[in-house]
């Protein structure tokens, strides 16, 4: 028979047992966009998600409330759930041409913490690198912050909410065709 | 270092001017590779042109400023203490430090951060540490101030050009450019959504200005967009009701036009009966323009749901919606910089749909856009093979089958099927820009827009 656990010891096997639970998510999400599986990626998204990413500026620390744009104004992403299954059915089509031959991709999730439990809803902070080649020699590379929101449901977690913080304000790439 | 393995060479006028014929649409492909050709760009094209800075509404409080550039030279647009607008060039005149890092920002001047030298908003040379002890007061501060661009605006719209014989702002928009700037404006006043998206192709920036006139690509390249149900792209191309129009030194405006007797039937209508008709369209529609749109646009001009492009590098897009600056880095390096603009004080549901309109479409991940920037790249990377280099662009659509008539305020215009008047005029221009010394001869040897049999 296992000893009783103290409360501390409670308390911190219940916190790893949720950082595995959403760690083991945010992995099987990124693999899935790995292995081009987009539909199945789909099936990983809340109905009212939003996927965010603001235009990022060089400003001085004085004005360096305004180094992303807020929400409401220009983004480079700034989709609902329909604009996503739009950008999934473009993947689709055969005449994507920015992704046909497709890209390469690496979705690396790190310094994953929870930052706070409300409810069903998890909030989550981790550090992505986006690493992707295309066609003989393009190399892209994008690294930033994330803010994700996943929500418990009968099914397993939910994406309720990307918000993707890059590390670049002149976007240094032909484009951004690959999902983050 | 040249690029493709060119050797940097001068090139004379006699040669500049054979780089493009108009009479069958060749054109050479080493405007797309050469590096002299490149340096040569930055001097007649862009230091001699009249660029896009940004907006009134970017720097609307003294101090404010906005970074620019004038093909590749740094340029701080700042608003100064008596509401004017500097253009300065963003380098210190002791040992040429760039005097703002910062993209934006507000300042009551500029400090060198190397040896603290200090510019008034205006450019001037304020302050020099050490005037008295290290330069024994031996030096002409009115000699070094910031060097300044010429600026000027149309609109709100804030140009500026490094060449001191460069004609006004106004006229060297022509018709063409101030219905360009008009169709931003054509629902009213307007101010520019927070955020300038930017990203790098690796093309050359013809390649990326000769894009916006061509209706040509839109089913192929767009293809996916169409599939993924995002839009209709047979309700937005009209690919038999074309109008081009062609504007002095290079300016010009290609796309679907609205016919002669649609738009005498828009004429009779009220503000109120076209508010209402744009409500009743299908999604997608261009909205129909209120009355004061032909004030700002031109009898012929209103007609346009097209994309102007103001020479060189400044396309208008989305029905006024927004703009793109193609910036020059080099002959197969572009920066895109996006601006959008929406009315002042529009209601905050159509904000939200103007805005969302100018995120999902364009930028380097718009459902259109995302495809463009491969095709150029790679159009780009085939002029830099030594015999893909010798066989040229065909540039010859619709070459010798249409007309071009003068309208009633001596517009010149075209209406035609899909073709590639625009694109023809824009290297026809690049030519004469290029093989000018200054704009005593620009103006002396470049191709009037024509009459006639195009
Ligand atoms: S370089 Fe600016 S003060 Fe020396
Ligand atoms: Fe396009």
């Amino acid at each position: 028979m296992a000893p009783d656990l103290t409360t501390r010891e409670k308390l911190l096997s219940d916190r790893v047992l949720l950082q595995y639970e959403v760690e083991q998510f945010l992995y099987a999400e990124a693999a899935l966009l790995d292995a081009r599986q987009y539909r199945r990626w789909l099936g990983l998204l809340a109905d009212d998600i939003h996927y965010w990413m603001p235009i990022r500026r060089t400003v001085t620390l004085a004005d360096i409330d305004r180094e992303f744009t807020k929400l409401g104004d220009m983004a480079y992403f700034d989709d609902d759930r329909t604009l996503l299954e739009v950008r999934v059915r473009k993947l689709e089509a055969g005449s994507a041409w920015s992704e046909d031959p497709p890209s390469r991709s690496r979705h690396f999730v790190s310094n994953v913490r929870i930052l706070e439990i409300a409810g069903d809803e998890i909030t989550v902070e981790a550090c992505f690198h986006l690493y992707r080649t295309r066609l003989e020699a393009d190399i892209d590379s994008w690294v930033g912050r994330r803010v994700d929101t996943l929500r418990r449901t009968d099914a397993g977690f939910r994406l309720a909410k990307r918000h993707l913080f890059l590390d670049q304000t002149v976007v240094q790439s032909t484009n951004m065709s690959t999902i983050f | 270092m040249a690029d493709g393995g060119q050797d940097l060479r001068a090139w004379d006028r006699a040669q500049l001017l054979a780089l493009f014929d108009p009479a069958t649409g060749a054109l050479d492909r080493r405007v797309l590779s050469d590096e002299a050709l490149y340096q040569l760009e930055l001097e007649r094209i862009f230091a001699r042109g009249w660029n896009f800075m940004c907006h009134d509404s970017q720097i609307p409080e003294p101090g404010d400023y906005f970074i620019s550039y004038i093909g590749e030279d740094q340029v701080i647009v700042v608003r100064d203490e008596e509401g004017g607008v500097n253009v300065l060039l963003n380098t210190c005149r002791h040992r040429g430090n760039a005097l703002c890092r910062a993209e934006q920002g507000r300042a009551k001047s500029f400090v060198c951060s190397y040896h603290g030298w200090n510019y008034a908003l205006d450019g001037r040379l304020i302050g020099v540490p050490g005037l008295k002890t290290f330069y024994h007061n031996d030096i002409d501060r009115s000699r070094l101030g910031l060097a300044r661009a010429r600026a000027e605006n149309y609109l709100g719209f804030w140009f500026a050009t490094l060449a001191t014989d460069a004609p006004a702002l106004r006229d060297y928009l022509g018709d063409v450019g101030r219905t360009g700037l008009g169709m931003i404006c054509a629902n009213g006043e307007v101010e520019v959504v927070d955020g300038v998206q930017k990203n790098v192709i690796s093309c050359n920036w013809k390649i990326a200005v000769d894009n916006l006139f061509d209706w040509y690509h839109v089913p192929y390249s767009h293809a996916s967009a169409n599939t993924a149900g995002f839009l209709d792209i047979a309700a937005i191309q009209h690919p038999q009701s074309q109008m081009v129009m062609l504007g002095e030194y290079g300016h010009a405006i290609g796309g679907p036009g609205i016919p002669r007797e649609r738009q005498d039937q828009i004429d009779a209508m009220s503000d109120e009966e076209r508010a209402a008709a744009s409500r009743a369209a299908p999604p997608n529609s261009p909205r129909i323009r209120p009355r004061a749109a032909r004030d700002l646009m031109g009898p012929v001009g209103v007609r346009s749901e097209g994309h102007p492009n103001i020479f060189p590098n400044l396309w208008i897009t989305l029905g006024g919606l927004q703009m793109c600056l193609r910036l020059p880095r080099g002959p197969s390096k572009t920066e895109l910089w996006w601006f959008t603009f929406v009315p002042k004080g529009a209601p905050p549901a159509l904000r939200r749909a103007m805005i969302a309109q100018a995120n999902h479409v364009f930028g380097p991940a718009g459902i259109l856009e995302q495809d463009d920037g491969e095709n150029w790249s790679q159009s780009t990377r085939s002029a830099r093979g030594f015999s893909s280099r010798g066989l040229g662009q065909y540039i010859g659509m619709g070459l010798g089958h249409d007309q071009a008539v003068a309208g009633e305020d001596g517009e010149h215009y075209i209406e035609s099927a899909v073709g590639e008047h625009g694109q023809r005029w824009l290297y026809r221009a690049w030519t004469e820009w290029m093989a000018a010394r200054d704009w005593t001869e620009l103006k002396a040897n470049h191709t009037p827009p024509p009459t006639g049999p195009v």
